[in-house]
């Protein structure tokens, strides 16, 4: 049996799936000030009268990170950024113990200032006066050459209760990211191992034991012990989660689009030939774009709850919630009592929802039909509009080679999923050329993602061959070539050195990695060569355990 | 977050899958680090910044400016039509307001490409600031335009397209050509009869720095540029004056390159050359997209830029001073053309053009119309190494009737007399782009 577990933003869902389906299903509201019980609450119900020891796997998806970053509460961080020649480093400035430290690396990992460690220990000792206690270590180029992260973080040692350095957590460049990475990396990491330790506590007390793993943003999950170092990964899991489920239900093998119709949201993600597409970056958190790994999601303000509003004979809804809508107990008819008006929707208190409706549309002197039908119809449109940009922009996506240029795909999606609260409504009112498909049990779909999401994971090896060095970043790897070594070695060692990795940290090992982009170029100076610079991008794709096809399929169309 | 002041758009194509040969200077990894640099500073999250996929150029976008022999398909390849494809669009975010300028970090480059093309001279086969231009006034109806060349080579290709075209004002500065490749782009060189002045070429003696780069500007360019009034700017901005690129001599650093771009304030900036693939392109390049965008860009500075960057020698200061008077004076009076037949009458040069990279020798035969109410109709035979005679007519943007009908007339005569492989015929007042090959 596999356990997953959802603590979203509005509710905390939890699911069993054994071999024929699901076989529990629990939901409550989560209670933010007590995300902890929300969990045990959940693990508590959806394991009462089952014998636990049949559950292989627990995966859980948790916005205390996400939440912690949002609302601000950090703890006080000791950042440390060298950054060599570029944009002002005071632009990057996060905290109140900021620090930035004479020191250079270039793009090909050569240093060209060594850094001042006596201003690493000045700053050390404004924190160590003010109680800091953790720290974040970010130089410029770290992917190329972490010896600067390295030096100025094995300077805090004494005083740190935990430091993180930038290359740890991600291959790619982007000093900017790196440094907000890092930095909320070690700001969310004392609450994060507090709040897992509980986690992993409750669990041992009901009496699983079975590997217990954290959802990702990119659909894709990290054990436990893996993510005690590395907490900013778990956030903004939950819209993943949710396409993960998806992917569970129905069989989607075609460019398609996926709507997930929430509370306060409508959450967009697009699937080319039935893979959900990542993020070319990094996810965006509190306004700073990040390294964190995501599958590609866009959210519009429109959800069940967001109000109607009429200002000169025009009807528009959200983007704002006004609490919930009338059917569910609030007081200003929203998205949700408009469907339920028009019949599309029967949901909660409908009678509520018509009185909503009729006394919006008198105070406004239209026919409450007609309100109704046309805030249905500025809710559909909008989400349209959404959905073309969102493509539009994918299509329009940079690509870097005449090959791509010439040979590029483009997305034409031919089906549309839509889940959430209002997607049965939603579906009937967005009729159009594309074949519209409402899965079972997508109520539960995010737990159901949870459940069934499979490890992630991606590296990058750089190899300079005129240095004489490879580097695997993210996996602490730093050896030494020689100019014989080629881009088959190189396609080789990522490979082993990733399947290695993974195994040692407790991945699942079943998954194979592969490569994604492999590049070389001749290095030439002054008419001579000097070498090879040789990249290889590797990864395990998101993916499922196993699917619920032969139980989610067909559904609503 | 950091935010642009100024929007700006940039159009980023590498073409890591093309090169001229292995080891020549255009080669793959030209903009790899220049890529690199540009991720890990983060410039395509700054709010302000937008990054476009490239166009891809037309067949009529090319013909719509050269003269291609035997043809444009066999005259270019996919990376030259996407290359050029990027300036375009950078044009098109700039001219429907998309963003306050552009930049178009591509390659390969253009600025050696002439009016007629019979293969690669100067790493260039198509001009893609040239094509923009004339893409620029025929779908937006721009008329005036300065094109300034701060490469560190002559641009003598687009001097040789605009040669005759008093609207489109070109100012080359360069390292001296008596010391490099093309070898050309002297004092003397002002424009043909119907545009005199409008060429303006400062040759700058080799290790020019950062102080004779930017009096040039302040005391030579932007003089001219203010009384030229051109609804568009272009910089053709090769990288190659950088103190450490392999192929010139020059002494000019990546903040100089900002300062020098702030200063002009391009609505447009097409990448040319700069062959310092490690030590000069990504910190240039990232100067110039800062200071297009209006941010901070004092923190960018070479890594070796004080152990190996020299202030200018004063002789060579007291040259630059001594270049002021005589290249204001090409703008400003430049001595009328001695040669020049009488208003309706022919004007004839002759060339001969040596293609460095394919070793292609041309000979051209140019007829210019001397005309009052247009640029002139032009007609151009041309035979190479490569292929036996061929033609190009033009009836230039704002022709007048004379000219028209000069042009059609031209073509007839051309076609009949099986002269010619091809005759490539342009009515840039009808939209014409059409082919006649007579054998």
């Amino acid at each position: 049996m596999l356990l997953g577990i959802d603590v979203g933003g509005t509710h905390t869902d939890a699911v069993l799936v054994g071999d024929d389906g699901i076989l529990k299903s629990f939901k409550t509201r989560t209670d933010h000030d007590n995300l902890l019980g929300s969990v045990t609450t959940a693990l508590a119900q959806v394991t009462d009268g089952i014998d636990v020891k049949k559950i292989t796997n627990i995966n859980l998806s948790t916005t205390l990170s996400t939440n912690a970053i949002v609302e601000n509460k950090l703890e006080k961080t000791g950042l440390f950024i060298s950054s060599g020649p570029g944009i002002d480093p005071g632009n990057f400035t996060m905290g109140d113990f900021f620090f930035v430290v004479p020191g250079s690396i270039d793009h090909r990992g050569t240093e060209t200032q060594k850094i001042d460690m006596k201003a690493v220990k000045n700053g050390l000792d404004r924190c160590r006066e003010n109680g800091v206690k953790v720290y974040a270590s970010v130089s410029k180029f770290s992917t190329r050459n972490r010896d600067h992260e390295e030096q100025m973080a094995g300077a805090a040692e004494g005083q740190a209760d935990f430091v993180t350095s930038g290359y740890s957590l991600s291959s790619s460049l982007s000093f900017p990211r790196r440094v907000a990475t890092a930095y909320y990396n070690s700001a969310v990491w004392r609450i994060y191992n507090s709040f897992t330790d509980a986690v992993v506590k409750g669990i041992t007390q009901i009496g699983i034991n079975a590997p217990v793993n954290i959802l990702k943003a990119d659909g894709g999950t990290m054990p436990v012990a893996v993510s005690r170092a590395i907490p900013v990964e778990s956030i903004l899991s939950g819209p993943a989660a949710s396409i993960m489920g998806i992917i569970a239900l129905c069989s989607i093998d075609r460019d398609s689009v996926i709507l997930d119709i929430g509370g306060t949201t409508t959450d967009i993600a697009i699937f080319a030939s039935g893979a959900p597409l990542i993020e070319r970056e990094g996810i965006k958190l509190g306004g700073s774009p990040t390294l964190v790994r995501s599958l590609q999601n866009r959210s519009i303000g429109i959800g069940g709850d967001s109000v109607i509003r009429v200002s000169d004979g025009r009807v528009t809804v959200g983007p704002e919630r006004k609490g919930p809508c009338m059917a569910d107990g609030g007081d200003q008819p929203a998205f949700l009592d408009a469907l339920n008006f028009t019949g599309t929707a029967d949901f909660g208190d409908t009678a509520r929802s018509a009185d909503g409706i009729k006394q919006l549309a008198a105070s406004e002197k239209i026919k409450p039909e007609l309100l109704a039908q046309q805030a249905l119809e500025y809710a559909v449109t909008a989400i349209r509009r959404a959905v073309d940009a969102m493509l539009a922009e994918i299509n329009s996506k940079p690509v870097y080679t005449i090959h791509e240029m010439i040979e590029g795909k483009k997305i034409v999606p031919e089906k549309l999923y839509i889940i959430g609260g209002p997607a049965r409504a939603v579906a009937k009112a967005m009729t159009g050329a594309l074949e519209i498909t409402v899965p079972e049990h997508f109520e539960v779909a995010n737990a159901i993602g949870a459940a069934l999401a499979r490890t992630t994971f991606e590296t990058e090896l750089f190899t300079d061959t005129g240095k004489g060095v490879m580097t695997m970043p993210n996996l602490g790897i730093e050896e030494r070539v020689d100019r014989r070594y080629s881009v088959e070695d190189a396609k080789h060692d990522a490979l082993i050195h990733m399947a290695e990795f993974m195994k040692k940290s407790g991945y699942d090992s079943s998954v194979k990695p592969e490569l994604v982009e492999v590049s070389a170029f001749r290095i030439i100076s002054d008419y001579g060569s000097s070498g090879c610079d040789i990249r290889v991008r590797c990864q395990v794709r998101p993916g499922l355990i196993k699917n619920l096809h032969a139980r989610g399929k067909g559904g609503t169309k | 977050m950091i935010r642009a002041e100024k929007s700006l758009g940039l159009i980023f194509f590498p073409a890591y899958d093309w090169a001229i040969s292995p080891t020549h200077p255009e080669r793959e990894e030209r903009l790899l680090y220049t890529q690199d640099q540009l991720r890990e500073e983060g410039i395509f999250d700054i709010e302000g910044i937008t990054e476009f996929k490239p166009d891809i150029a037309t067949e009529e976008d090319v013909m719509r400016l050269h003269f291609c022999f035997p043809d444009v398909a066999s005259v270019t390849t996919e990376s030259h039509m996407i290359s050029a494809g990027g300036a375009l669009r950078a044009a098109r975010a700039v001219m429907e307001g998309e963003v306050k300028s552009a930049f178009a970090l591509v390659r390969p480059p253009g600025h050696h490409s002439m009016k007629c093309v019979h293969g690669n001279r100067g790493f260039c086969n198509i001009n893609n600031e040239a094509i923009m231009v004339e893409y620029i006034r025929e779908k937006y109806g721009k008329r005036k335009i300065a094109i300034v060349d701060t490469d560190c080579h002559h641009g003598d290709g687009t001097q040789d397209i605009y040669w005759h075209d008093p609207d489109v004002l070109f100012i080359s500065l360069h390292q001296d050509g008596r010391t490099l490749y093309p070898g050309s782009g002297h004092l003397r060189e002002l424009g043909g009869p119907n545009a005199r002045g409008k060429t303006i070429n400062i040759p700058l003696p080799p290790n020019t720095s950062e102080e004779g780069f930017i009096y040039t500007i302040d005391s030579m360019v932007l003089p001219i540029l203010e009384h030229f009034k051109p609804e568009v700017i272009v910089n053709s901005a090769g990288q190659d004056n950088h103190y450490t690129d392999p192929i010139t001599n020059m002494n000019f650093t990546a903040h100089g390159y900002a300062l020098l771009n702030e200063k002009l304030s391009p609505h447009i900036a097409v990448l040319e050359g700069g062959y310092s693939v490690q030590g000069a392109l990504p910190y240039v390049n990232l100067g110039i997209v800062l200071a297009m965008a209006g941010i901070d860009y004092s923190h960018v500075k070479e890594p070796d830029y004080d152990t190996n960057y020299s202030p200018q020698d004063d002789d060579i200061t007291e040259y630059i001073e001594k270049l002021r008077e005589p290249v204001l004076a090409n703008y400003f009076s430049p001595k009328p053309d001695t040669d020049r037949p009488a208003t309706g009458q022919y004007y004839t040069r002759y060339k001969n053009i040596y293609y460095d990279t394919d070793g292609i020798q041309e000979s051209q035969t140019e007829h210019v119309m001397m005309c009052n109410d247009c640029r002139g109709v032009i007609m151009i035979e041309s035979s190479s190494s490569v292929n036996p005679p061929c033609a190009g007519i033009e009836i230039p943007v704002f022709g007048c009737k004379r000219c028209q009908a000069e042009g059609y007339r031209m073509l007839k005569e051309a076609v009949a007399s099986k002269n010619f492989l091809t005759v490539q015929f342009t009515d840039r007042v009808n939209k014409i782009y059409e082919r006649h090959n007579s054998r």
